[in-house]
């Protein structure tokens, strides 16, 4: 390479407009024993660029320590998804409809059964009506009759309480 | 991803990472501390691997990430304690490269050492480990015209410092 090249190379990779492929033509120019003496500085800085570049992590131990921690080093836990997507819509669909069967029970409970026909004949169902009500009016005689009974004690119970009055006023006069 | 498989991937990717912690930190020490640390990580996340498109710009971002946190908790200690006065970011030489490097090598170290952090580590990304500027915006997060903005200014004020030492020895 000339030293016409190497200018213009280098005047470019002062302005910053040199490629990776450029500057690596310039270090191997500057790499080689006959560079003029114009180029002295700049010679410098990339001696000192190569220099830096070759220096190593100098420590013979540190791949075996290294690799001594990083065996020590528990396996990072690796998340698990323990529902997919598809898992979790299903999940919502089945609540969704365990709580309408539930509400729809509820409902249903407070609701009486419908009343359905038990006799086909009407005849016999007016003499089976007849048979019900006359129970019925059966137990209200009797229970009329048990009634009078407390009725008697509520009229003794006003008997005494009169002469219990009687006698009070008499004590105060 | 198998241990076999992390050594000749990521583990090769050692002094690359490790050029650059110690770019950043300025301590062989704590910069080889970082690289273990970026690889603990790498490994505990190397379920994610496949994700990554370019793995060694991901470690790469991963040490700067690290590194500057280190900075950030020194520079902390270095305002709690009253005894530590001085200028955490005063480009100093490292033992090793007080002892390693001739003279002009120690004095563009001071140079490049004393450039701004963002110019320190695009000049150092770019002319040291040869990343495209694509990698550096990944490395850096920063885009395109900040990262050449940076370069630029690195390159140019490497340069000023140079001629004016060859020209007149200052």
């Amino acid at each position: 390479m000339d030293s016409r090249q190497i200018e213009s190379l280098l005047e470019k990779y002062w302005n910053c407009d040199t490629s990776l492929e450029e500057e690596k033509q310039l270090k191997a120019f500057f790499a080689a024993e006959n560079v003029p003496p114009s180029l002295k500085e700049t010679a410098e800085l990339f001696s000192y660029f190569q220099n830096q570049r070759q220096r190593p992590l100098a420590d013979g131990s540190f791949d075996a320590n290294i690799l001594k921690k990083l065996k020590q080093v528990s396996p990072e836990g690796k998340v698990i998804k323990m529902f997919s997507n598809v898992a979790k819509i299903a999940a919502g669909v089945v609540v969704l409809a365990a709580a309408t069967y539930m509400v729809r029970q509820e409902v249903r409970k407070s609701y009486p059964a419908e009343v359905a026909d038990t006799y086909s004949d009407p005849k016999l169902a007016l003499e089976e009506t007849k048979k019900a009500l006359m129970l019925i009016s059966k137990g209200f005689g009797k229970a009329q009759k048990e009634a009078s009974k407390i009725e008697l004690f509520n009229e003794a119970e006003k008997r005494i309480q009169g002469k219990q009055d009687v006698k009070k006023v008499i004590s105060n006069i | 991803m198998n241990l076999a498989a992390f050594q000749t991937r990521i583990l090769s990717a050692k002094s690359k990472l490790f050029r650059f912690a110690f770019r950043l930190l300025d301590n062989e020490e704590e910069a080889r501390d970082v690289v273990q640390e970026v690889f603990i990580k790498v490994w505990n996340g190397r379920e994610r691997m496949n994700e990554v498109e370019n793995w060694e710009a991901w470690c790469m971002r991963m040490t700067k990430n690290l590194s500057l946190d280190r900075i950030r908790s020194r520079q902390r200690r270095a305002v709690d304690s009253i005894d530590d006065h001085f200028d955490v970011s005063t480009a100093t030489l490292s033992p090793h490269e007080s002892t390693e490097l001739n003279e002009s090598m120690q004095r563009i170290t001071l140079f490049i050492n004393s450039l701004p952090e963002k110019q320190r580590q695009v000049i150092h990304l770019r002319d040291v480990e040869g990343y495209s500027y694509n990698e550096i915006c990944e490395i850096l997060e920063l885009d395109m015209n900040q990262v050449k903005v940076n370069l630029f200014r690195a390159r140019s004020s490497v340069r000023e410092k140079l001629i004016k030492i060859n020209a007149y020895g200052l």
